[in-house]
């Protein structure tokens, strides 16, 4: 969907919106649209843990135009930092943000465990993905992780299944291991398969694994080829190949293990009253969740929504079951890396 | 009977002042007893090692670039000292970033060209990063230091048979080594303290350390290892500290009238600097915009940008004055100049947070532009001390006296004699901070008016989330704003020529 029209839908009477049958619809387990949706009026402070280049402003904007009556100040911010200042805010006895949107489930956790959050209503939780619903905080969009690799030097066949057999598989890799979403995957591994598989499989790969800052430096290693493989969440790659139609990189991706992990980025509300809640309602429409998808390759989390496109399906990905919270858990994570010898 | 200094109380005050976010970083790291772990000795040579290397390759190129834009009359010559000067707002992450993408096989380069280029990482290429956006440190501090040196030793030494050459080497450079290590020693805390750079050269140093430890929240085990970093600072602070040289009398300083081929010469030998470091990314940026496009940039954050960074410039310098004047009058006022560096050697995002337990204390000011200038003044009053007390510390205290001699009140003596001969220092060291503050990024997120948008962040939403293409304007309108806030720095120069030559000792 182009920017423009995106926001002329959002903006504008929703075209499907105004028909009885999208209500309808609304009403069972599909996303609602926004036109079902009550009017924003008022003042909100959003805290939103980094702005992917203009797209969640774009959201942001259209949801401001179409509520005239409503004041949104933004700011943004390292994920972590924001919910330190959150943390060090509800201290001192002030509370600037009312809502907090952050690109990974681990700051969720640290301002839900300070008791910050509060909670939200059944009907909202309710309009997500089973497995995505949760009491204080709802999930926004999803990332999987995934395996680039590079075209040219080898198919997707050469790939094993299982992402605990890569360190047999000959293949070079690059990776990330300061990177938090690298963490949140060696977690989910450890909570899968246990401390000490995944000890010996960090180790193993340690031999094979080329060090990166980041995952999009991850993806453009593999692009340019300076090796085989890496771990990298899915849209890094999706969006350098829309930048870069040639790109020599592909996705693939392993079968019900840590490898094929979904995360979500997450939205809690942190003053009571309608309007948070409501804000948050806007994020999981259809008009919303569709354009993050198509537009921020990130994957919707409510359910009558289509994946971006060059993503196959979840269901035909078989991702492993995983309460998010959870992974909030990166202590052990961290020292385990350590002590391998991998961070 | 001995009076103390009269700079002392405020200094004392000013450094209390600087010293209050290190107190928060104990408080947050009481809740841990992480220390550097012993087999992170590996981490420990590598950042030594990245510090000595970035050390050596900014006064390598600081110093040459100083004694060009001080004292030879090319053509253009303060545009020249803007282009050289410009690399300091432009932050290192971005140059790591664009010369990655630009060399080695299947970089930009290559791709475009088909010539094979070498690709940086590792040590080497994180020292010629950090190098490429230090140097700026040196070059700043000893022009200040070189223009506020009398002139007569090098013509005396040029009519008794020394070669230019052999002239500056052994009679101006080892008068101006405190200048020199000034900026050596903000380049090297700047070097402790920067994440972005080494990480995109994969080369593990304390920082990333601390930086996994911040974003996995343990945000009190980040404190504790930033304290420890601030053992290393310590270190450096006191090696500085041993630089000394002799005072001597102001005078008009030296000019070199260089032929035309040899400006140009001396030109085109510095020109990779400021190819590497500024047009290298700006390029990059272009062809990544040309690729996808740009949206989303509005005018107001290049304003933004500029006048919260002028604002912390001159805050800074003011409370520069006295601290760098304690500096020069005492061991304890030593001391108290030394206190002020604590904080720029600590990552910024570990001062960014204790800047928000510092700000939460003053209700009033959290999040508005007042409590952000001030943060700004926090982190980068070292850079206007260092430069204003350099160039003070040489002078003879023997013209102040002369003056009160005569009849000047203090105050008098202070705005004829030693303000003038301190112009010089006090505008390289607001240059510094406003460089510094245009590139700021953590205490800008989190301390600045909420949706309060500079260039620097909006460079780092973007580039956070992979969209180069945005990052060209905004990175373009960096250098430009900087270098129009500089130009106005530097016309404040001319007033110091002017003074001195009216009333040097001619």
């Amino acid at each position: 969907m182009q920017r423009r029209t995106f926001l002329q839908t959002l903006a504008g009477a929703g075209i499907l919106g105004s028909l009885p049958l999208a209500r309808a619809l609304a009403a069972g387990a599909t996303a609602l649209s926004v036109d079902d949706l009550p009017p924003l009026e008022g003042e909100l402070t959003l805290y939103l843990g980094r702005g992917e280049g203009g797209l969640y402003e774009n959201v942001l904007e259209a949801i401001k135009k179409r509520n005239p009556k409503f004041t949104l100040n933004i700011r943004r911010g390292v994920t972590a930092a924001l919910a330190n200042t959150i943390v060090a805010e509800a201290k001192a006895g002030v509370r600037r943000a009312d809502i907090f949107w952050a690109v990974d489930s681990g700051a969720i956790g640290l301002v839900n465990d300070a008791g910050l959050a509060r909670p939200l209503p059944a009907d909202l939780t309710g309009q997500l993905k089973e497995g995505f619903r949760y009491d204080n905080w709802s999930p926004v969009t999803g990332r999987i992780r995934t395996l680039p690799y590079n075209t040219q030097k080898l198919s997707a066949d050469k790939i094993p299944d299982s992402v605990m057999a890569l360190p047999d598989s000959g293949l070079s890799i690059g990776w990330a291991p300061a990177y938090a979403s690298f963490q949140s995957f060696i977690t989910a591994m450890r909570l899968l398969e246990g401390e000490k598989a995944t000890a010996e499989w960090l180790k193993a790969m340690n031999k094979r694994g080329k060090n990166y800052a980041g995952e999009l430096g991850v993806v453009m290693a593999v692009e340019r080829g300076e090796v085989d493989v890496g771990f990298a969440n899915h849209y890094y790659t999706l969006r350098l190949k829309a930048g870069k139609p040639d790109a020599k990189v592909d996705l693939a991706f392993s079968k019900n293990d840590a490898g094929c992990l979904v995360n979500a980025s997450g939205i809690l509300a942190l003053s009571e009253g309608a309007l948070p809640i409501n804000f948050i309602r806007y994020l999981l429409t259809r008009e919303v969740q569709s354009y993050l998808a198509s537009e921020a390759y990130e994957i919707p989390l409510v359910a009558g929504v289509s994946p971006p496109e060059g993503l196959p399906p979840l269901a035909s990905i078989s991702p492993p079951q995983m309460d998010l919270t959870r992974l909030a858990d990166l202590r052990p994570t961290l020292d385990l890396m350590r002590s391998v010898g991998v961070l | 009977m001995t009076r103390l200094p009269g700079s002392y109380p405020l200094a004392l005050l000013i450094a209390l002042f600087a010293l209050v976010p290190v107190g928060v970083l104990f408080a947050l790291a009481s809740d841990t007893a992480q220390l550097f772990d012993t087999h992170n000795l590996k981490v420990l040579a590598n950042t030594l090692a990245l510090m000595g290397l970035t050390v050596l390759g900014s006064v390598l190129i600081g110093v040459p670039l100083a004694l060009l834009t001080a004292y030879a009359y090319i053509p253009w010559r303060k545009f020249w000292l803007i282009v050289f000067a410009a690399p300091l707002a432009m932050p290192s992450y971005i140059g790591a970033f664009t010369l990655y993408a630009a060399f080695g096989p299947g970089g930009e380069i290559n791709n475009l060209t088909g010539i094979p280029t070498p690709a940086f990482y590792g040590l080497p290429g994180a020292a010629l990063v950090m190098t490429l956006y230090t140097y700026p440190f040196v070059l700043l501090t000893t022009r200040a230091s070189l223009l506020s040196l009398d002139a007569s030793l090098v013509n005396a030494a040029r009519t008794l048979g020394m070669s230019l050459g052999m002239s500056l080497w052994k009679v101006v450079l080892p008068r101006v080594v405190n200048g020199i290590a000034a900026g050596a020693l903000l380049a090297a805390l700047y070097t402790l303290s920067d994440f972005g750079t080494p990480a995109i050269m994969r080369l593990d140093t304390f920082t990333r350390v601390i930086y996994v430890e911040y974003n996995a929240f343990g945000l009190s085990q980040a404190a504790m290892l930033s304290l420890q970093l601030l053992v290393i600072v310590a270190l450096v602070l006191f090696l500085e500290s041993r630089v000394k040289v002799t005072r001597e009398r102001p005078g008009r300083s030296l000019t070199l009238w260089p032929s035309r081929w040899r400006s140009g010469l001396m030109l085109a030998a510095s020109a990779p600097v400021p190819l590497l470091s500024i047009a290298l990314p700006l390029g990059i940026f272009g062809l990544w915009l040309v690729r996808e496009g740009a949206a989303g940039f509005e005018l107001s954050y290049a304003w933004n940008s500029t006048y919260a960074s002028f604002l912390a410039a001159i805050v800074a310098v003011v409370l520069a004055v006295p601290v760098a004047h304690a500096a020069i009058s005492g061991r304890a006022g030593r001391l108290m100049e030394r206190v002020t560096y604590f904080g720029f050697g600590v990552p910024g995002i570990v001062m960014g947070t204790a800047l928000v337990y510092v700000g939460l204390q003053l209700p009033f000011l959290y999040q508005t532009l007042g409590l952000l200038v001030l943060a700004y003044v926090l982190r980068f009053l070292p850079l206007a001390v260092g430069s204003v007390r350099s160039s003070a510390e040489s002078l003879d205290a023997s013209l102040v006296k002369a003056a009160r001699l005569l009849g000047a009140s203090p105050r008098e003596a202070f705005t004829r004699v030693t303000l003038p001969l301190t112009l010089r220092g006090m505008i390289a060291g607001a240059a510094l901070v406003f460089l510094e503050a245009m590139r700021e990024l953590p205490a800008t997120l989190l301390l600045g008016p909420t949706g309060f948008e500079t260039l620097a962040t909006y460079l780092w939403r973007v580039y956070e989330a992979g969209y180069f293409g945005r990052a060209a304007v905004p990175g373009l309108l960096l250098v430009l704003m900087s270098g129009l806030g500089l130009a106005l720095m530097l016309s404040g120069e001319r007033r110091s020529e002017f003074e001195v030559t009216k009333s040097g000792p001619k």
